[in-house]
């Protein structure tokens, strides 16, 4: 799209526009940095940098035991560091081969759950500010602050919750507890009808998002997009349907799909799976059975307090497990990934039998999405690479990591 | 386009339900807390500053300098000094925590096999330098006294001082009824 008036007079010379946006800028939703270069409106060419959030995290888990290395997972995704947390423990267990009680596998479903809910109520809330719908930033914080008392409740933070342990969790779950979050599913759908009658026939919403940032089926997956960024192409991929951790496969769901794979599709799914978390979350506190929340796994959990107080071989066995981490941990590679909110998050170990892993490397939904972006950009206006921004729910400590 | 369509778009239909929505919350009480003026209380066992645990008994700390706290910590910011005393027991002499590095995770608490160390729900604290944050062993055994006062930190210890064996129990039938009257 030139500028036709320049195209007719050979005597204004035109050129592209180069405009560096970020790394300080509210709508990167982080510290990501674009280099634009633009013709008029029109984004010609759009390449990201990242690393202004890089923190080691990958280097830090080589000297740190299996054990320690799980507030660091709080901090990648820190909109969903319940995710994080849930994903890294799951990942070692099956490197640990533990198995969990049923309680642990509930209470865990039940906390995933909340977390996507929570982390999809933010991206709704700083989209819609992106794109410009204030009120709906408003309500969704009204929300997201229950769900945040109810971490803090539970285990005594909001945002870095450090809740799941290897093995089992940090604590169990009171009844008084329960029955406030299933209060909370009571009320929690009407909510979401609050912010769809604010912006889902909104026609300013609708032209900023309908048939913008369009990527079909086939690229998507070739862009290896995953999460609610794939599932608006209509891919039907979801890691909780393939592989098996939690109990998704005792309670009744839908993966939520789009069509067009544009903006506006996987807006939509991200509000569907609102609907499909509540439910999942009812029907985890409705069948919830009583038992322990540790596993019987004593190489690679710590031993009970009382025992700790009363037994020696008990009391020995809590001090090595701290000071040197579990020494038991098979030699091997291993790569397992969960569906966290944002898409597949991933964790591969390599152990060399030791406590601390030799390498452990995340696979973030997030530096994949950012890597896509230029390709949704590209051929747009300058406006629409908010929305785009918004569209793929990107959160930088966990792309920098 | 229907008719129904049309005067939808003439009339502004969805925005005006929207605006109605917001109508309606601007005669609601507010949600937000006047932070300053207004405290929310934190819930028990939220995690914030440390404290000491100090003996009823002796009027010391109960920390025995084991040092497993530290070795627990994954941001190893606890530091422990410790000699031995007259009758060769060991002392702790310094007992520090250099609270800006701080992750609050209460590791530490978990790994203490004494029960000697809690968070405490005190989380408003700041400061013009870093020597501020840098808690040595008599201010937190003063946090415990200022904030796990009277029952509170015996409760604490009771309720979060955590694995317990109950964890590990075997599991009982589930108890069916209580979640289907639900
Ligand atoms: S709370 Fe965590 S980071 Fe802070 S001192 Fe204790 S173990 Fe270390
Ligand atoms: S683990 Fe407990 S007893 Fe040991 S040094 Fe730390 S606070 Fe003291």
């Amino acid at each position: 799209m030139n500028n036709s008036n320049s195209d007719n007079n050979p005597a204004i010379a035109t050129k592209e526009l180069t405009l560096n946006m970020g790394p300080q800028h509210p709508a990167t939703h982080g510290v990501l940095r674009l280099v634009l270069d633009l013709n008029g409106e029109t984004i010609v060419k759009c390449t990201p940098y990242v690393g202004y959030l890089h923190r080691g995290v990958e280097k830090l888990a080589e000297n740190r035991n299996y054990m320690q290395i799980l507030p660091l997972t709080d901090r990648l995704d820190y909109i969903s560091a319940m995710s994080n947390n849930l994903g890294y423990c799951v990942a070692v267990e099956k490197l640990f081969d533990i198995e969990l009680p049923e309680r642990t596998e509930y209470i865990r479903t039940i906390v995933g759950e909340l977390s996507r809910i929570v982390n999809h109520l933010l991206w709704l809330a700083t989209h819609a500010l992106d794109i410009g719908a204030m009120t709906v930033f408003l309500y969704c914080f009204r929300e997201r602050e229950k769900i945040l008392d109810l971490f803090e409740r539970l285990c005594g933070a909001r945002l870095t919750v450090s809740y799941p342990r290897i093995g089992g969790l940090k604590n169990d779950v009171d009844a008084q507890w329960l029955e406030d979050l299933y209060a909370f599913t009571d009320e929690f759908p009407m909510r979401v009808e609050q912010y769809e009658t604010l912006i889902n026939k909104n026609r300013i919403w609708l032209r900023r998002t309908k048939g913008i940032g369009v990527i079909s089926a086939e690229e998507a997956i070739n862009w290896g997009l995953s999460g609610p960024t794939l599932r608006g192409s209509g891919v039907p991929y979801d890691v909780r349907k393939v592989t098996s951790y939690g109990v998704y496969d005792k309670v009744k769901w839908e993966v939520c799909t789009g069509k067009n794979g544009d903006i506006y599709d996987r807006y939509r799914v991200r509000m569907d799976e609102f609907g499909q978390s509540t439910s999942i979350i009812r029907q985890c506190i409705e069948q919830i059975p009583q038992g322990p929340i540790m596993a019987d796994a004593p190489k690679f959990t710590l031993p009970a307090k009382d025992k700790v107080l009363t037994d020696m071989e008990h009391l020995i066995h809590h001090f090595v497990l701290i000071t040197k981490g579990p020494q038991t941990a098979p030699e091997g590679e291993l790569y397992v990934s969960t569906e966290v909110p944002k898409g597949e998050l991933g964790f591969f170990f390599v152990s060399d039998g030791t406590g601390k892993p030799y390498r452990m490397r995340v696979r973030s939904p997030s530096f994949v999405h950012v890597s896509a972006l230029p390709r949704l950009c590209e051929g747009e206006f300058v406006a629409d690479i908010i929305a785009n921004i918004g569209s793929i729910d990107i959160v930088l400590g966990e792309c920098d990591r | 386009m229907t008719v129904n369509e049309l005067i939808k778009k003439v009339f502004f239909i969805e925005i005006l339900q929207g605006l109605a929505l917001t109508l309606k919350h601007l005669f609601k009480p507010a949600v937000t807390i006047q932070y300053p003026a207004e405290r929310k209380e934190p819930f028990a066992g939220s995690r914030g500053l440390h404290a000491l645990v100090r003996d009823s008994g002796t009027g010391r700390e109960k920390c025995v300098g084991c040092g497993l706290c530290a070795a627990m910590c994954p941001s190893q910011c606890i530091h422990i000094y410790t000699s031995e005393g007259d009758d060769h027991k060991k002392v702790v002499d310094r007992y520090e925590i250099e609270v800006l590095r701080c992750v609050y995770c209460a590791f530490c608490v978990e790994a203490c096999p004494y029960g000697a160390i809690v968070l405490t729900d005190h989380f408003e604290y700041s400061g013009y330098s870093r020597e501020e944050f840098y808690y040595t062993k008599e201010r937190l055994l003063e946090n415990w006294d200022k904030y796990m006062a009277g029952n509170k930190g015996k409760e604490y210890l009771e309720r979060f001082w955590r694995p317990r064996a109950v964890d590990f129990a075997t599991p009982a039938p589930a108890k069916k009824e209580e979640r289907a009257k639900q």
